[in-house]
């Protein structure tokens, strides 16, 4: 097998393939030479426990640490999402695949949090812009990239799906690069139950505000 | 006229001018916070610092006039270095959130910083002084204490041009902040102009706080449809899809998030009132028409003019041309109003209830009018005031079976609502007509009496020209796309039009050359005229307004 490091093969052979294919006459030895390997292959899987195959997708090859696959939305200390709506991932994403709504944060210092964050997996094209552009650490990757559903629709993930997903644990986070500065948590389901999500959302839509307005002016 | 001398070249200024409003006037940039033409000179943020030569310290350039002679330096080492300064000092304790921050994207302070600072601050930023954030001075406005740099626009603006003094400055020295006495919330007709004047992020406008970052949207100049003053204003809308391919919500025709005052010293200067400025909200109160119907069952409007045609011809025919009539609003454009006045041979009428009376009496000292009409002065230009006599007189008509058919075209009004008697009145006339068609915006109920609804493309959705009270022709332009199949006046109109034998072009600019051509005091305009800032058309004569 050929030895794997951070999920990038190192010590790989190279192979000059004219050279190879000169020395492969199409004859019955190389037939039979085709057979031996096999068969070497079978008895040494068999008895030595040498097996290159891996039992997809229960198992597999570890990934490297900067891989990136779907994004974590993380959380702060007290659980509440980081993010605070300020559109740097949607405005670098290049695949415009991410979209926010904001609302007012019941904690002026805070100000903003995203009431809708939205991103079009099947759209999205792993680049990674949006975990560069944003100043929180709020969004990160994770090593998952599994996209089997049964409808379009749920390869939009929103806040929830973003959040918490089970195998974030499994797997672990992937691409990473503003640790050093910001310390952001990723959201666990055993430790808290539900969502913590802001739940004072003001309700002020414009009609209802212009109407008011017109209320109090007479 | 004094001849001044600015960064080496020489100018011509008219006397008592600033030297800030000089360089304006030729394109010099010279940064500035406190200083805005419309509020008055304070001089308090030092930005405008220039050289001037045989002064031996900097002087301000918004609190200088020119003299004669005088050789002024925007660009020297000593200037750069006091603004550098002065942005050092001014961001001293400033926060920089610019991520959550509304005015990013727009902010005076990003700009200057990236074009005259660039240092790095030297006050550690857990130092730095706290103060409140985001609270309410009124109901469109909201402070940010740590944000503002006390330039004290906002105070001048209530202190100078609405005379409400509601903001004021406390404290003093390094206290000083921006507030509201507790009992005195920021509620006047114009309050949402002091967002606009703010240059950073400390005012925002509760309406627009977190709706959209600006740079995400495009503006496009148009005219305040509120009433009959016509304020000049940008709106601001979606320019792209926002949200990429996420079915459902993915903006393709556009959508408007807010307006903002756009200068034009001949109307409102940077103003506009709070009604107004939130009056595309008025959009959004009821559900759009989308689709044309005939007694309730859906049609296409390119299969619907020409029935509607042959409608209009047999009712002519068999009654006499008087049994024809049509109903207009002053919310409609010089263009639709026009070319409905040549579909229907004069007999139309724009007048739901007061408009003539009141397009020209003040609703108060600075802009609103009591008339909620944009084009009142256009409609009576283009002779709309005829015999008919308004929507009262028709509906008498129509009940005495004078008058069989119609078309009412039929825009709310934008700033408050619709006289109740107005909709009563245009219900009781569409069912005492033979047959109706109702062109609307929105899907009213009332509507739904007609024979024959048609959609129609509402206030920024249709390019046009609007006369002000004053009798300015300005243009509005469109923004964003009618809802559904909604077209504008003018381009059904013309449709029509082509159907009875007329060519007439769609193209809003070409029907205003017709206009021209043909209406009195419009002759010689055309949109390239007319431009961004609008131009004065001859006053209404004296009989029509009769
Ligand atoms: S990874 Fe790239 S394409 Fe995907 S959401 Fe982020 S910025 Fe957009
Ligand atoms: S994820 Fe980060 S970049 Fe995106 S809106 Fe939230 S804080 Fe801003
Ligand atoms: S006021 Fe300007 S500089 Fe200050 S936080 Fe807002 S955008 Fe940034
Ligand atoms: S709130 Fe804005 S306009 Fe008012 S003083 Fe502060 S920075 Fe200037």
């Amino acid at each position: 097998m050929t030895p794997v490091s951070g999920g990038y093969a190192v010590d790989v052979p190279t192979i000059n393939v004219s050279e190879r294919a000169r020395g492969e006459h199409a004859t019955i030895w190389s037939t039979f030479r085709a057979f031996a390997v096999t068969l070497r292959r079978l008895f040494t899987s068999l008895f030595k426990g040498d097996i290159p195959t891996i039992n997809y997708p229960e198992e597999s090859r570890p990934y490297s640490e900067r891989f990136r696959g779907t994004h974590i939305l993380t959380v702060r200390d007290d659980g509440s999402l980081k993010c605070v709506a300020c559109y740097m991932c949607a405005t670098i994403c290049p695949a415009e695949c991410i979209y926010i709504e904001a609302g007012e944060h019941p904690n002026p210092e805070i100000e903003k949090f995203p009431t809708r964050f939205d991103i079009d997996m099947m759209r999205c094209i792993y680049c990674g812009f949006c975990v560069d552009a944003c100043p929180e650490e709020a969004i990160i990757m994770s090593r998952e990239h599994h996209q089997s559903v049964y409808e379009r629709s749920e390869t939009i993930y929103g806040i929830e799906k973003l959040m918490a997903r089970p195998g974030i644990d499994a797997k672990g986070p992937g691409y990473r690069p503003n640790r050093p500065m910001a310390e952001a948590k990723i959201f666990k389901k055993q430790e808290q139950q539900t969502c913590p999500f802001p739940s004072h959302i003001e309700e002020r839509h414009p009609a209802v505000l212009y109407e008011s307005m017109i209320r109090r002016r007479g | 006229m004094p001849k001044v001398t600015i960064n080496g070249q020489v100018y011509e200024a008219a006397k008592g001018k600033t030297i800030i409003q000089v360089a304006d006037d030729i394109g010099v940039q010279i940064p500035r916070y406190c200083y805005h033409p419309d509020i008055g000179i304070e001089g308090s943020c030092r930005m405008c610092l220039v050289e001037v030569k045989s002064a031996p310290k900097l002087l301000p350039a918004c609190a200088t006039p020119v003299t004669e002679n005088m050789d002024v330096r925007t660009d020297t080492q000593r200037v750069h270095e006091a603004v550098r300064y002065a942005m050092e000092f001014l961001l001293l304790h400033h926060p920089i959130d610019c991520p959550v921050c509304d005015q990013s994207g727009e902010c005076w302070l990003q700009d200057y910083y990236m074009a005259h600072a660039g240092h790095d601050s030297r006050y550690p930023l857990g130092q730095k002084t706290r103060r409140r954030k985001a609270f309410n001075l009124g109901p469109l406005v909201k402070l940010d204490q740590e944000r503002c740099i006390l330039c004290t626009r906002c105070v001048r603006f209530t202190r100078h041009v609405t005379k409400t003094n509601e903001i004021q400055v406390f404290n003093r020295a390094h206290n000083s902040e921006i507030g509201i006495f507790e009992d005195r919330p920021l509620n006047n007709p114009y309050s949402g102009n002091v967002v606009d004047v703010c240059p950073v992020g400390a005012l925002t406008s509760a309406d627009f706080r977190f709706k959209a970052r600006v740079w995400f949207l495009k503006g496009t100049d148009s005219v305040c449809a509120g009433c009959s003053t016509g304020c000049n204003l940008r709106i601001d809308h979606t320019a792209r899809a926002a949200g990429g391919g996420i079915p459902g919500y993915t903006a393709t025709d556009g959508k408007i998030y807010r307006t903002v005052g756009r200068r034009n010293v001949e109307v409102n200067k940077s103003w506009l009132c709070d009604e107004g400025r939130l009056s595309f909200h008025t959009l959004e109160r009821w559900p759009r028409l989308r689709q044309a119907s005939v007694r309730g069952k859906q049609q296409p409007v390119s299969a619907l003019l020409p029935v509607i045609h042959a409608n209009f011809e047999s009712v002519r025919s068999d009654h006499g041309d008087d049994a024809v009539a049509a109903l207009a609003s002053a919310t409609n454009t010089n263009e639709g109003l026009f070319l409905m006045k040549k579909y229907f041979k004069g007999r139309l009428d724009f007048r739901l209830g007061r408009e003539v009376e009141q397009y020209q009496q003040q609703q108060d000292e600075l802009l609103r009018r009591y008339d909620k009409h944009p084009n009142t002065h256009g409609a009576l230009d283009l002779g709309l005031a005829g015999g008919l006599g308004g929507l009262r007189r028709l509906r008498d008509l129509a009940e005495k079976k004078e008058v069989r058919g119609m078309w009412i075209s039929f825009h709310p009004q934008l700033v408050g609502e619709d006289a109740p008697e107005i909709i009563e009145d245009l219900k009781r006339l569409i069912e005492a007509l033979e047959w109706s068609v109702v062109c609307t915006t929105h899907d009213f109920g009332w509507a739904h009496e007609a024979d024959f609804l048609l959609p129609m493309a509402a206030w920024a959705e249709e390019k046009g020209t609007y006369t002000n009270y004053a009798g300015r022709v300005q243009i509005a332009n469109r923004a964003v796309m009618p809802a559904g199949d909604a077209e504008p006046l003018h381009v059904l109109m013309a449709e029509l039009l082509n159907l009875s034998g007329v060519e007439v072009p769609t193209d809003p600019a070409a029907i205003f050359e017709w206009i021209a051509s043909e209406v009195p005091g419009y002759g010689g305009l055309d949109y390239d005229a007319i431009g961004p800032s609008g131009a004065a058309v001859a006053p209404v004569p004296e009989e029509v307004l009769r």
